[in-house]
């Protein structure tokens, strides 16, 4: 069992001070809008993973009138008791202390996993191919820690030989092979494993996304995913390969043209159909909705199978477009689900509450401060 | 800051050396300062003897003295042994191990395009023939192992396949006296991909 007892929040986005416990398993944290529930999941989230799910600027995240940020976070991983502590001033480095010991953030960065769901995941669906490579990308890495190293080469190769598409116009075709073909090598093998990672990650997520979301639509829609590859693929590593080389081959005198790479996974996407159809064009923004939620909660169920551990999880704003059965359902996966869970709501959830059968906590947010617990025992 | 005009000279000039930022600077400067001046000209002069008297072998472009480096007017040398490297430094490390007593070549630097660097760049062409008129038989490729120097290994495997010559890519893996625990993840795959028989 791994969650987030307590919390001490200083100068954070609309927070001054703020002390706040938390329950084990499920905490609601419910007011107007405006008010600070999503700084205080974010606060959260930064305290895991020393990033903003909204910002890429820490200095957003200093309140206005105070000169630095400090989060102070108790967590309990496998009984043992850890405090983080984190502290931001404007032109400094971010400092992290896990147990009073000074880490950098790349190594506290996965030690506390958390996943967090957001109105803005919707764009998983709605937006181009990019963000959806981003989310394989980050799965991915999780996944295998050698992906990160592979992907980061794959981009430099990538570079390298865009640049040399550009210098080859009017050249002699020997010549330009001549040029190309070390580079070629390494794309082929760096790229071919990269597919084979993300076709992996995939078959996972679709078979925990599968379940989520026949869940939440009660059967009535069904949700697959597909690796759309500028490569065709192969079961065997050595066959994508030389498909891979072959297409290169045949793109020569276009990329030559274009002054740039034009086949790899670098232009892949990720297709997530609902019912058979491609979501981004035909599905509606309930359907979009719950098909990203369905992705963030594969995350979840890989890893809780992966660690035989939950991820805390976060859930911002997630009640406001879903009917009443999917809310229901919902609640189901994360009572179910056994791990903690952060929810914010702007409008009331009580009579959902009501009726599973589960504790919670929850917390009321008036401008920037924490209000009228009400902790409740389970039935 | 104020600085008296001779010493923030010394100080600008000295923050050009690799690895020293305006601290390490000053505490250079003030060390000269405090040297006798018989002391400190010896230093200047050490280094513009160096600049003077060092440039590169014609044959290998590793640091030679005169037109020929130690290793090119070396009879002892095995010459039917050549190992390709990308800078003059290289030569010193592998020198250093005591294990190999073939010959030479220096690149001086690795493809890349991004910095305008090609096959022209590198005189690869003075390698082919360096290698053709001699009696090289094996051509071992110690270039980096990242995405240039690989690039540069392929691209030379190829170029160097139509003569009568072996052509080898130094191993990589783990390093000696260590612990696989604290491997990094590319290394040890690597080194699984490297593999051999015992």
């Amino acid at each position: 069992m791994f969650y987030l007892e307590s919390l001490l929040i200083k100068g954070f986005r609309n927070y001054h001070y703020q002390q706040l416990q938390f329950n084990p398993r499920l905490n609601i944290i419910c007011g107007g809008n405006a008010q600070g529930k999503t700084n205080l999941l974010e606060s959260i989230y930064y305290l895991s993973v020393t990033r903003s799910f909204r910002t890429r600027r820490d200095q957003e995240l200093v309140n206005w009138e105070e000169p630095l940020f400090y989060l102070k976070g108790i967590f309990y991983k496998y009984d043992l008791r850890n405090s983080i502590r984190i502290s931001y001033r404007k032109n400094a480095q971010l400092k992290v202390k896990v147990n009073d010991k000074a880490v950098s953030r790349y190594a506290h960065l996965q030690q506390f996993p958390i996943v967090v769901f957001s109105p803005d995941d919707v764009l998983l669906i709605r937006e181009g191919p990019s963000i959806r490579r981003r989310f394989l990308n980050l799965e991915a890495s999780r996944l295998s820690p050698q992906y990160f190293e592979e992907l980061r080469a794959y981009q430099r190769v990538l570079q390298q030989r865009n640049n040399l598409l550009k210098k080859l116009y009017g050249r002699g075709s020997r010549q330009i092979n001549e040029l190309l073909e070390p580079w070629d090598e390494t794309l082929v093998s760096l790229g071919s494993n990269i597919i084979h990672t993300r076709v992996k990650i995939i078959k996972y997520l679709e078979k925990e996304g599968k379940v989520f979301f026949e869940n939440m639509t009660s059967s009535r829609e069904t949700i697959s995913l597909e690796y759309a590859a500028s490569v065709e693929y192969s079961e065997a590593f050595n066959e994508t390969k030389e498909i891979f080389r072959r297409r290169l081959e045949k793109a020569r005198e276009i990329e030559i043209r274009k002054g740039s790479t034009v086949v790899g996974p670098h232009l892949d996407d990720l297709k997530i159909m609902i019912n058979g159809y491609d979501s981004r064009k035909y599905s509606s923004q309930g359907q979009k909705r719950t098909a990203a939620l369905s992705l963030k909660m594969a995350e979840v169920s890989l890893f809780r199978k992966e660690h035989n551990d939950c991820p805390i999880i976060l859930l911002d704003d997630v009640f406001s477009e879903f009917d009443e059965k999917r809310k229901m359902h919902l609640l189901d996966f994360l009572r179910d689900n056994s791990g903690q869970c952060f929810i914010s709501t702007a409008i009331g959830i009580d009579n959902l509450l009501e009726s599973i059968s589960s504790d919670y906590k929850t917390i009321s947010i008036h401008q920037g401060r924490a209000s009228d617990e009400v902790s409740r025992p389970g039935n | 800051m104020v600085y008296p005009g001779h010493l923030k000279k010394l100080v600008e000039a000295l923050t050009r050396f690799p690895g020293i930022g305006q601290k390490s600077a000053q505490r250079i400067a003030f060390y000269l300062l405090g040297c006798s001046r018989e002391d400190v000209v010896a230093i200047a002069r050490a280094m513009v003897d160096a600049k003077d008297k060092l440039g590169f072998c014609q044959t290998c472009g590793s640091l030679a003295e005169t037109d020929l480096c130690i290793y090119c007017s070396d009879s002892k040398r095995d010459n039917n042994l050549l190992c390709v490297v990308q800078e003059p430094r290289d030569v010193l490390v592998l020198e250093r191990t005591g294990q190999y007593s073939g010959l030479y070549h220096v690149l001086h630097g690795a493809l890349s395009p991004l910095d305008g660097i090609g096959p022209e760049e590198l005189k690869l062409d003075r390698l082919v023939s360096r290698i053709r008129e001699s009696e090289i038989r094996e051509v071992i490729i110690a270039t980096n192992p990242n995405v240039e120097g690989d690039a540069t290994a392929g691209y030379l495997a190829r170029l160097l396949n139509p003569l009568s010559v072996r052509v080898t890519r130094i191993a990589f893996g783990l390093p000696v006296g260590g612990d696989i625990e604290y491997a990094d993840d590319l290394t040890l795959s690597r080194a699984l991909d490297g593999r051999r028989v015992i």
